[in-house]
């Protein structure tokens, strides 16, 4: 074991981490004092490591990086090595603008280089045992050769502590066990590597102030604890990938041992480009939108997203109408309905609206108007294939008892159902009752052979949605012929 | 800042050197403008109207007091229009902020609109801009998810903010049929954000405590205070007349939004805030009047399509930077306070 850590490093890497970069030299030598330039005179001999470089605000949350090397980064907005346990040595050099530079929760930092930085604003390393703070100042020159002094005090400090040593000799022992000649681009470090988007905006005006606010930095600084449980950004229309993925779970149970879904002919789905579902609709509170969307994650090959089409009642309800909007659920009409197939999505909907959910229990699972055909006349106009879509089940989970137009009043909405379960649980009445669900995809109905100008012929329409309301209704009689009267379940 | 877009297909505005006219020039935005302007070598003279002059004001702005809710206004815009040969008129005297003095707001608003346009027909420009907003189509459970231009302004008629600017548009409207000479541009401007803006949004969310209503989490849509100059940049350089969505790219949810922010949220029932608004609206406590609680429940989001194909306007900021570069600033002044005060 050398006395020296670097050495150590050095022996380790094959290389020397504490290198200067070549474009280092001529910064560095610009620097007034005279120890900045003997220590970039001692640098120059050494040859230079291998150039990374860093994308704005790289984490690199490295356990045991032996050496973390940025160079010639532009436009570095921030560079952030976090929880490094063991880094033996971070150079950073001739970054044009550095904005900050934190290297926190490092247990053991050997050496710190920031070297030329033309504007490094801020540089702090937070450790146990090692702090260097410098605060901006205009004389960036004297800065930075006030820097390597206070550099090398704490270097001699560091080779000074035993434990440091000890952590070091470690890390080399460890690092030499994988092999000789460790690559630098082990996998400790691939945080820092530049992602592709970077080049590609550069050339606008804008790419520059867009990269440096997407950054992570802001994000780190803004709310990385506060935005745990949310996405960053919401597509267009409100869905969270984020929220999507933490509901999983609960779905996931909803959908197997809750419901019981079967399902059956999920082959007509297309695996890409638009189609849109047509579904009945059923159960006071409905939830048939979410177990659709949850039964084409899980059972569809091509794992599609849906997004289903939800009446304007559900966004007049408080956290029922946010929580189906981060799920996928948008309001329904045609506008909506058109982006989303312009967008390729796979959408569902529901023709029947309210008069499907409002029905009572006696009249379940029978087909009410199919809209005004708005839905032939969206998938005309926009060439999209038609797939039937029967769900048996979600009328037996929410009977619908009755209204409550007064309650509806006094909390302001427009419609407030009363189910065996709702109000009467609270928020727990919400839940579906455990009734047995099967959903059966029918065959696409394709509209190719006609024009999207014939989306204004009120007879083709009316004919076409009385054929798509026929097959769902003959599918329901099908299914329900062999299913038990109670709520589907022993049947 | 440059403009590097005036190409493909679009007619360029002739003849440089141009005289513009500015009212509300003492505001955010035409304070910003006639800075900007006055860098343009296109622009011959600024004429700033406004009851202020703007510190912008360099040696190409002429500023000229006026004050709309004068009742003999128009005479005297008229008088200056043509002793300046204005060109082209941009109308942005408008409150970015509710107001108490709802009368004076709607002298200003609404009847000052009017003196404007009569003295644009007094003595006809050849280009007339409106500065107006995304949040007169009014929030509702039934928007469509974007609003595109066509769509009626539905904001809450109870709203004296959304009223006058809903008449001025009408305004406007009626006035660019009657002058098919004036070419008229309207600009609906999403709600600004950013680093030095000042309005009843930055105030809101500037709160340590920002009130929401329980269980709704609309998606919002915000403009950088920026690319809102730069619409404007675009609206004068460009004749391309009618109504435009001025928007920045992206939705985010409303708490999302003050997380971002580094806020606390804290969620009011909404049958109660509708009350307890109108009270704290009345104590001045608020920013708002419990009409706006309807953007704080349901959606508000306009199509920006439209500004992007025929006016060729790209944002340069998302709404999510939009909201970063604002919280950026304000911590900074979180801090600077907390140091003046401690």
């Amino acid at each position: 074991m050398t006395k020296d850590p670097r050495d150590m490093a050095r022996r380790v890497l094959g290389d020397d981490p504490f290198a200067a970069q070549p474009a280092q030299k001529s910064e560095a030598a610009r620097a007034p004092s005279n120890k900045g330039k003997k220590l970039d005179a001692r640098k120059k001999k050494a040859p230079a490591p291998k150039k990374r470089t860093a994308p704005p605000g790289a984490p690199a949350p490295a356990d045991d990086a032996a050496s973390v090397n940025i160079a010639a980064a532009d436009d570095v907005a921030s560079v952030n090595i976090a929880a490094a346990d063991d880094v033996a040595s971070v150079n950073i050099a001739a970054p044009e603008d550095v904005v900050s530079v934190n290297i926190a929760e490092a247990d053991d930092v050997a050496s710190v280089n920031i070297a030329a930085a033309e504007a490094v604003a801020t540089a702090a390393v937070s450790a146990p045992s090692l702090r260097v703070d410098f605060a901006p100042s205009r004389d960036v020159a004297a800065e930075i050769a006030a820097l390597q002094v206070q550099l090398r005090a704490l270097r001699v400090e560091v080779e000074g502590q035993p434990e440091h040593r000890e952590a070091l000799a470690g890390l080399a022992e460890v690092l030499r066990g994988e092999g000789e000649a460790v690559d630098v681009e082990a996998p400790a470090v691939t945080g820092l590597q530049a992602p592709e988007h970077v080049e590609a905006d550069e050339s606008s005006p804008t790419g520059v102030s867009r990269e440096l606010l997407s950054s992570d930095f802001y994000l780190r600084q803004w709310g990385r604890i506060a935005l745990r449980d949310r996405g960053e950004e919401v597509d267009p229309f409100g869905y969270d990938p984020e929220v999507a993925r933490r509901w999983e779970k609960t779905l996931d149970f909803l959908y197997d041992r809750w419901l019981k879904v079967e399902v059956e002919g999920i082959e007509h789905v297309p695996a890409t480009g638009r189609v849109a579902l047509v579904a009945n609709h059923g159960g006071a509170i409905p939830v048939d939108g979410v177990v659709l969307a949850t039964a084409l994650r899980k059972e569809h090959p091509a794992q599609r997203q849906l997004r289903w089409l939800a009446e304007d009642f559900v966004f007049h309800f408080p956290y029922a109408g946010t929580w189906a909007n981060r799920l996928g659920a948008v309001r329904a009409c045609q506008e909506n309905a058109e982006r989303l197939l312009a967008r390729e999505c796979c959408v569902a909907l529901f023709p029947e609206g309210v008069k499907g959910i409002s029905k009572r229990y006696r009249d379940r699972y029978k087909l009410q108007r199919f809209g005004r055909g708005g839905h032939i006349k969206l998938a005309l106009r926009t060439r999209t294939p038609l797939v039937p879509v029967t769900i048996v089940g979600s009328d037996d989970a929410h009977p619908l008892l009755g209204q409550s137009p007064l309650a509806a009043k006094l909390l302001g909405l427009p419609y407030l159902p009363v189910t065996p379960t709702f109000p009467w649980l609270g928020p727990l009445g919400m839940v579906p009752l455990p009734t047995r669900w099967k959903i059966v995809f029918g065959a696409p109905l394709r509209l190719d052979e006609y024009e999207p100008s014939q989306a204004d012929d009120d007879v083709l329409v009316g004919r076409l949605n009385e054929r798509l309301r026929a097959t769902i209704q003959e599918t329901l009689d099908r299914e329900l012929r062999g299913r038990s009267g109670w709520f589907g379940i022993g049947g | 800042m440059r403009d590097s877009s005036d190409s493909a297909g679009l007619k360029r505005a002739p003849a440089p050197r141009r005289t513009l006219a500015i009212t509300g020039a003492d505001a955010f935005l035409g304070r910003n403008l006639i800075g900007l302007l006055e860098d343009d070598d296109r622009i011959g003279r600024i004429v700033a109207l406004d009851v202020k002059q703007p510190s912008t004001a360099g040696p190409k702005t002429r500023f000229y007091k006026v004050d709309l809710t004068q009742p003999s206004v128009d005479a005297r815009l008229a008088e200056i229009l043509a002793a300046e040969g204005v060109d082209t008129f941009l109308h942005m005297a408008f409150l970015a902020s509710p107001t108490h003095a709802s009368a004076w707001a709607h002298e200003l608003e609404s009847v000052g609109t009017m003196h404007v346009l009569n003295a644009c027909k007094e003595r006809p420009v050849r280009k007339f801009i409106l500065w107006s907003h995304t949040v007169l189509y009014g929030a509702s459970p039934s928007n469509p998810n974007f609003l595109v231009e066509s769509q009626p302004l539905r904001g809450n008629p109870e709203s004296r903010f959304l009223r006058d600017k809903i008449d001025a548009e009408e305004v406007v409207a009626r006035f660019a049929q009657q002058m098919p000479g004036t070419l008229v541009t309207v600009l609906r401007l999403a709600p600004i954000l950013g680093p030095t803006v000042h309005n009843f949004i930055t105030r809101y969310l500037g709160r340590k405590v920002v009130p929401t209503l329980a269980g709704f989490d609309p998606l919002w849509q915000l403009l950088h205070e920026v690319d809102a100059l730069a619409a404007f940049k675009r609206a004068i350089n460009v004749d391309v007349p009618g109504t435009f969505n001025i928007v920045g790219d992206g939705v985010l949810p409303l708490s999302t939004i003050i997380r971002l922010a580094g806020r606390t949220r804290v969620s009011v029932p909404h049958p109660m805030a509708y009350p307890m608004t109108r009270a704290l609206w009345a104590a001045q406590l608020s920013e708002a009047p419990p009409t706006f609680l309807d953007y704080l429940r349901w959606l508000c989001v306009a199509d920006g399509e439209r500004a992007r194909t025929a006016l060729k306007f790209v944002p340069s900021f998302t709404t999510r930077e939009a909201v970063l570069d604002y919280a950026g600033a304000q911590s900074l002044r979180d801090a600077n306070l907390l140091r003046s005060v401690g």
